[in-house]
């Protein structure tokens, strides 16, 4: 098997390598139609990070969109049992290529869980998450913020909404001159500026950084998040992974949907974030009366490009034959090839620009070798 | 190895030697060629000279890891990167400019010549006032004096030219000056490399 996913692209053996991981801890397969009422992603179109949705008619007039996102229609779609829901899925979605201009077809692979959510549950999720990071790729970082934080400290300051969204993009942006600044125009107090530079400019191993992070914890939503943290941490410190774990209060998310842990997953071929996730009561709350919910996708789509897999042969074995001789036994003698593993394609000459480790010619009912091409 | 991205031109120029003064230089940049990469394996350094206006799309796609590029190309676009340092170099504004004797009228949306759209854009959002955006490339001040637009946005360095075309800075939009970037996957993989060089910058710049 390992042979055979080396063959394949790294889009395609991580499909199925995520979906035996995901299967390994539990969660079942969902799978949904391709498209959904229109009204249902404009209503929640803050929550997609694309804004654009493909819509069009169907038969009875009713407009309808092609899936921009797969966790909204989760959440709303998925039968829930009465303990916890854990699914997982590949799909597609659509949505605006910031490359191409234009819609595009992006292969997403991820994991829900809705339910009551706990310690535990937050854990082996954000442990999913990293090993979904490996099997991309051994260098990888996941960087872990919660909602408690920054966010929290802004809602206690009296200052616009404008002004609060200035200082999240100078936040995500790591841009504390610039925050600093703001702040300053705005009259917001100094020990207050101080606090939210630090909080943005925390960044450090899950494990040894969380100390430094829990001693500026000023509200009892820090508190609580902290100890949240301390329990990831700990239930985490005998991994491996947990070296590749961060704190990041840079990543951030909308506060109308997500609270809790959020994270964001890198890995070292890529220039951005290939998985991103966090807790999401609010919105499940929005479509599902008293649920909470947390999950995460991997972004499939570009994987290819960033780890080429160099082609070395289009196939083990080619044979040309001679379409005027009797041919007979050929179908027998490929298909011992291929019974014993071997990859065959059989031609009538050797195509244009095509590679096989043996090729042989089929002449009289026997196979000989000739020069590999 | 660090990949540094900097603008071709005096800009880059100038940041080429603050870095090449806390001990990222590459002497090779001096030679006299048409090479666009340099590079310095000891000191763990390869420069890249791009266009100004390129360097944050160099730093986004990962082709650079770390870049120096103006404020305003950053609020032009809509990189997803990291802004680390405001290094003071390059230091300009980015204003409304009009005529001597222009006079706003607000009984009709206001015509603004730019190639900074986004920023008049959401500079004029910001305060509620509708307009009609004309896009130059180029030789923006022309624009209000051929009477094709009643006002320009463009960046202001000394207000020279603006001066010898007979205009006058009408409203200031907001300080430019040249920032550190990074890509955000980057600075995960090699932000000890990064998080150095910004001390040293951080150190030489307060000098």
């Amino acid at each position: 098997m390992e042979e055979f996913l080396a063959t394949m692209s790294k889009e395609d053996s991580l499909t199925y390598e995520l979906s035996r991981l995901y299967k390994q801890w539990g969660y079942k397969e969902y799978r949904m139609a391709k498209f959904e009422e229109y009204s249902f992603y404009s209503d929640n179109r803050d929550f997609l990070s694309s804004k654009g949705i493909l819509a069009f008619n169907n038969s009875d007039g009713r407009l309808m969109a092609l899936k921009p996102d797969i966790t909204l229609s989760i959440v709303k779609n998925a039968k829930l049992s009465d303990s916890l829901t854990k699914l997982y899925y590949n799909e597609s979605v659509f949505r605006m290529s910031d490359s191409s201009l234009d819609y595009k077809e992006i292969k997403q692979t991820g994991v829900e869980v809705l339910g009551n959510i706990d310690e535990y549950l937050i854990a082996e999720v954000l442990g999913l998450a990293a090993k979904s990071l490996r099997k991309i790729d051994k260098d990888f970082v996941l960087s872990v913020s919660h909602m408690a934080f920054i966010p929290s400290l802004l809602s206690e300051l009296e200052i616009s909404e404008n002004t609060k969204k200035d200082i999240i993009r100078c936040v995500k942006g790591k841009n504390i001159h610039d925050l600093r600044s703001i702040c300053e125009k705005n009259g917001v107090a100094a020990d207050k500026t101080e606090l939210l530079s630090k909080l943005a400019g925390i960044n450090g191993k899950i494990n040894t950084v969380i100390p430094e992070l829990c001693a500026l914890a000023c509200n009892n939503e820090m508190k609580t998040a902290c100890s949240e943290l301390e329990f990831i941490a700990s239930s985490l410190s005998k991994s491996p992974l947990a070296d590749r774990l961060f704190i990041d209060l840079s990543v951030l998310n909308n506060t109308e949907y997500y609270n809790g842990i959020i994270f964001q997953g890198y890995v070292e071929k890529a220039p951005s974030a290939v998985l991103s996730g966090g807790r999401y009561d609010k919105l499940a709350g929005k479509l599902r009366e008293n649920t909470q919910a947390i999950g995460f996708a991997v972004y499939l789509d570009n994987l290819n490009l960033y780890y080429k897999k160099k082609r070395e042969f289009d196939s083990d074995i080619l044979i040309i034959f001679d379409t005027q001789s009797r041919s007979e036994s050929l179908l027998s003698l490929v298909e011992s090839f291929v019974d014993k593993g071997f990859s065959v394609r059989v031609e009538h000459s050797i195509p244009e620009g095509y590679k096989a480790k043996t090729v042989y010619s089929y002449e009289n009912g026997a196979l000989r070798e000739v020069t590999a091409c | 190895m660090l990949n540094i991205a900097l603008p071709k031109g005096r800009l880059g120029d100038k940041v080429y030697e603050l870095f090449a003064s806390i001990g990222y230089d590459c002497s090779e940049i001096y030679s006299d060629n048409r090479k666009l990469v340099f590079e310095n394996k000891e000191n763990g350094v390869r420069y890249l000279l791009v266009k100004p206006s390129d360097v944050a799309i160099y730093i986004a796609h990962g082709a650079a890891d770390i870049g120096v590029v103006g404020k305003d190309i950053l609020e032009e676009g809509d990189f997803d990167i990291y802004e680390l340092l405001d290094l003071g170099l390059g230091k300009c504004n980015m204003c409304v400019a009009a005529p001597n004797d222009y006079v706003e009228d607000f009984d009709r949306p206001l015509r603004v010549a730019t190639k900074f759209v986004n920023i008049a854009k959401n500079y004029y959002i910001s305060i509620n006032r509708e307009i009609e955006i004309i896009k130059l490339n180029g030789s923006i001040e022309i624009a209000p004096l051929l009477g094709l637009t009643d006002v320009i946005v463009d960046i202001v360095e000394s207000g020279k030219t603006l001066k010898e075309n007979n205009l006058r800075v009408y409203e200031q939009i907001m300080p430019i000056s040249a920032r550190l970037i990074a890509n955000k996957s980057s600075y995960k993989f090699k932000g000890e490399d990064i998080d150095r060089l910004m001390e040293k910058l951080t150190k030489e710049l307060a000098k």
